[in-house]
């Protein structure tokens, strides 16, 4: 990207529109003082910036720098404005025009992505036109004349940011962040130690108040045996112990009712272990299987009773029919006198009476053998009966025996549960005198606790010492919690500025690296320009770590800056601010711009400048230079390289007629011929 | 080292032409390129370059007049070069007071050549600047990666791709 023209109106000193087109090779302008040359490098500056950085006192009373952007001369000019054309490698033009009426017709970031390239330092188009634009009133100020820390400054800057440059920024706010946190948790850390130390204090007064009360103290004892300490505070401690003691009350009931169920129960398996009630169990269960084979003899006596008289009652109802037989028989009598109504055989009144009689006799003998058989069944009967009874009465006996034995055993298993209930040791359920003082004891503590607890609750200073106790216990958790954020804060910080370190480190090794890199072209362009006779090469140094400097030695460790002359310095300076201008690596406007860079520069030096220069060129850069001196100017336009590509030109700027300033002339400058010295090289004799 | 022929050797990969006038003896070395013309005259000491160098410019001039007339402006960018290898620090003030004369040409003398590097020097005016720092891309990432061995992992992690410094902050506190 070179400059392609900068055409300016109303501009500073210039009324009417002037138009420069810069040569591609290069560009002279020429002039008297103070006819304009430096306004052209001016109007550069402001259509890039908006402002022109020249002047180091930027206001004077109430007028700046921007009071004389414009012109201020009798007649005002058409318009307002510059304009500034750049033309690419592809001949692709750029332009900015600002005007005072419109401001400027592109943004920052237009002109920056058009001037620079990746890389780019902040503020880059400052940058650009700081290292760009060579003025001759900061040639010694940028260079020599700076500390060096701001010259360290000032290459950083120049040569571009490294990538990912912004992390020590942020770096820096992580450290600020983790320290503004860790500030924070220092507040509360020692805030809450401080209120702890307080509430210690105070709970310690109140400890000497209640240790003084010898109930209260003695009371705080019964519940210290109570309830474990590491329950909580008192307060805690009292709570629970209040808490408790229903269920303490209730283990003191069950083993209570343990001791006498367990009395209980020894004297019934007592009883029922006795000699006499193991033989009254024996003799029962003897008697009940008497009764029961007694039982079962009658039964069968029964049976065998029921069956004959079942035979005999049977034959009894044949008589029964006989007898009405007999009876009827008897009031009919012989039938046709000679006929037995009932058998209808032929018989006598004697034989039919005879009849009727065995009949009747027969009759007699089976009632007789029915009665004797019924007397038999009642009298078995009555005998089963008479067992039954007895079985009876020795099954209700053992019965009762074995229900004593099962009453026992289930009372032997609800005692147990008793014991697992109220979680009573075990081994006293075989030893209820034992349970019994262990029962006393533990009621003895429950009296004791209760009284304790009502002393304590009653005791004003033990409530004093369980609240305080309780903040104290309260601030302690705080405290924890506090340290534990406090050495996570420290931590963060510690880790922060170990980041911000290395990130520095980083950013310092690639900076100083870069920096180190421009050391040989800053020593080439020295020792060309040669500001000394006899030094005739320059050191550059980087140190430091925290604030880096750049420093320039000269000789045996000489300082430039104390030991050039003027016209030296100048020289020098000009190798520095040439160095950063050639080692930018991000600048795609490379054109070179020099504002009367030899004053006070004697003409040897003039002439290395006019050779590095010329360098330049060779390389392909594109120069403009602002000479007071006609000589000078002259010899530029021979020693810089003109070609039919680009072309090289010089401007004469002067007064016009109206006396606002103008271009005087405008000159391109041919190219050299080429091949001169071999072109007559066989022609010429020796001489 | 002959300083003529390494000259040559310089100058032609500077984009000069040159060739070797033989008027002289030793040959004189002419160049020339876009922009000057120039002769590059060698001595044996330095008492003959003090003693010489007049006698011998003017003797290549004049050899090289009709060019010269022809030359334009370029006839303005002569160069007459100087030099010898032989170490003289006495006479190497007077030898670099020439370059302060400006009569006809625009000289360069110097002794003690004794070099590829020291003819280098000698000739820096007509040289290209030879320093060409290559400034590449730095990336401070990469390096603090290998820096900063002494952090979690973790914690260059989110200081690497959270963008929250309160964040950061916050989980520098975490990490261990």
């Amino acid at each position: 990207m070179k400059l392609g023209y900068v055409e300016l109106c109303g501009f500073r000193g210039f009324r009417d529109k002037v138009r420069v087109n810069f040569g591609p090779g290069f560009t002279v302008l020429t002039g008297r003082n103070g006819v304009g040359k430096s306004t052209i490098c001016d109007a550069i500056e402001y259509a890039i910036l908006g402002d022109i950085s020249k002047y180091p006192i930027e206001s004077a009373g109430r007028e700046t720098v921007k009071d004389y952007i414009w012109w201020r001369g009798k007649r005002p000019p058409k318009s307002h404005y510059v304009i500034l054309s750049f033309v690419d490698e592809t001949g692709k033009e750029f332009t900015i025009t600002r005007s005072r009426e419109g401001g400027v017709d592109k943004t920052d970031g237009e002109i920056e992505a058009a001037l620079c390239g990746s890389g780019a330092p902040d503020d880059p188009l400052r940058q650009i036109c700081r290292t760009s634009l060579i003025r001759d009133e900061w040639i010694s100020g940028l260079s020599l004349d700076l500390t060096e820390t701001q010259r360290f400054d000032f290459v950083r800057a120049a040569l571009g940011s490294v990538v990912g440059s912004e992390l020590a920024t942020k770096a820096k706010s992580v450290v600020g962040a983790a320290e503004s946190a860790c500030e924070t948790a220092e507040k509360t850390y020692d805030l809450t130690r401080s209120r702890l130390a307080d509430v210690l204090a105070e709970l310690s007064k109140a400890n000497d108040v209640a240790a003084r009360n010898p109930n209260v103290a003695s009371a705080i004892a019964v519940v210290d045996a109570a309830v474990p300490s590491d329950a909580g505070d008192l307060a805690r401690r009292i709570d629970i112990a209040r808490q408790d003691l229903p269920s303490r009350h209730r283990r003191l009931e069950g083993m209570s009712a343990a001791v006498f169920e367990g009395r209980e129960l020894e004297a019934y398996r007592a009883s029922m272990n006795s000699l006499e009630a193991v033989k009254e169990r024996e003799q029962a269960k003897a008697k009940l299987g008497e009764a029961q084979t007694a039982r079962d003899t009658a039964q069968a006596e029964v049976d065998k009773a029921n069956q004959a008289y079942e035979v005999v009652a049977k034959a009894n109802e044949v008589a029964a029919s006989l007898s009405s037989l007999i009876t009827h028989g008897q009031a009919l009598g012989l039938y046709e006198g000679h006929y037995c109504p009932l058998c209808a055989a032929e018989r006598t009144d004697i034989e039919f009476a005879e009849g009727l009689a065995a009949a009747r006799k027969r009759m007699t003998d089976l009632g007789a053998e029915v009665n004797a058989a019924a007397e038999t069944l009642n009298l078995a009967k009555a005998g089963l009966s008479q067992a039954e009874g007895a079985v009876s009465a020795a099954a209700a006996t053992w019965a009762r025996y074995e229900g004593q034995e099962r009453t026992l055993r289930l009372r032997e298993e609800r005692h147990i549960e008793t014991f697992e209930r109220y979680q009573i040791k075990p081994a006293y359920a075989s030893d209820p005198d034992e349970l019994e003082r262990q029962a006393l004891v533990e009621r003895d503590e429950l009296v004791e606790l209760e009284r304790a607890l009502n002393a304590l609750e009653a005791s004003r200073a033990v409530d004093a010492v369980a609240s305080t106790e309780a903040r104290a216990n309260a601030l302690r958790r705080d405290l924890d919690v506090a340290a534990d954020e406090l050495a996570r804060a420290q931590k963060a910080v510690d880790f922060a500025k170990s980041l911000e370190r290395n990130v520095r480190r980083s950013a310092t090794e690639l900076v100083d690296e870069r920096l180190a890199l421009i050391s040989p072209l800053l020593n080439e362009l020295y020792q060309r320009l040669r500001p000394h006779a006899d030094w005739r090469s320059i050191e550059y140094s980087v140190r430091g770590d925290v604030r880096k400097f750049l420093s320039l030695r000269v000789g045996d460790n000489l300082n430039p800056q104390f030991v050039f002359s003027s016209g030296q310095r100048r020289a020098a300076g000009l190798a520095f601010l040439l160095s950063v201008y050639l080692a930018r690596p991000w600048a795609r406007w490379q054109s070179l711009i020099l504002d009367d860079p030899v004053q006070h520069i004697d003409d040897f030096r003039a002439l290395h400048l006019v050779e590095v220069l010329s360098s330049l060129r060779q390389a392909g850069r594109q120069v403009v230079i602002a000479v007071e001196d006609e000589a000078l100017a002259d010899l530029l336009c021979r020693r810089l390289l003109s070609t039919d590509e680009q072309i090289g030109r010089r401007y004469v700027i002067d007064y016009g007629e109206q006396g606002a300033a103008d271009v005087a002339s405008k000159q391109d400058v041919a190219p050299m011929a080429t091949g001169v010295l071999r072109r007559f090289d066989g022609i010429q004799a020796v001489s | 080292m002959d300083i003529g022929t390494q000259a040559e050797i310089v100058l032609r990969e500077a984009g000069y032409d040159t060739w070797a006038w033989t008027g002289a003896s030793p040959p004189v070395i002419c160049f020339e390129n876009a922009g000057l013309v120039g002769f590059l005259h060698v001595f044996d000491t330095a008492d003959d370059l003090l003693r010489q160098w007049e006698e011998a410019q003017q003797r290549v001039l004049a050899r090289h007049t009709a060019s010269l007339r022809a030359a334009g402006a370029k006839a303005w960018n002569v160069y007459s070069v100087f030099l010898t290898s032989q170490a003289a620090p006495d006479l190497q003030p007077q030898v670099e007071r020439l370059e302060e004369n400006f009569s006809l040409t625009r000289k360069i003398a110097s002794t003690g050549v004794g070099t590829a590097d020291d003819l280098v020097s000698a000739l820096m005016p007509l040289l290209p600047i030879r320093a060409q720092p290559l400034l590449h891309d730095a990336d401070v990432v990469e390096r603090l990666r290998s820096r900063a061995k002494d952090l979690p992992a973790s914690a260059l992690l989110a200081f690497l791709n959270i963008p929250n410094v309160q964040d950061v902050a916050e989980i520098l506190g975490s990490s261990s």
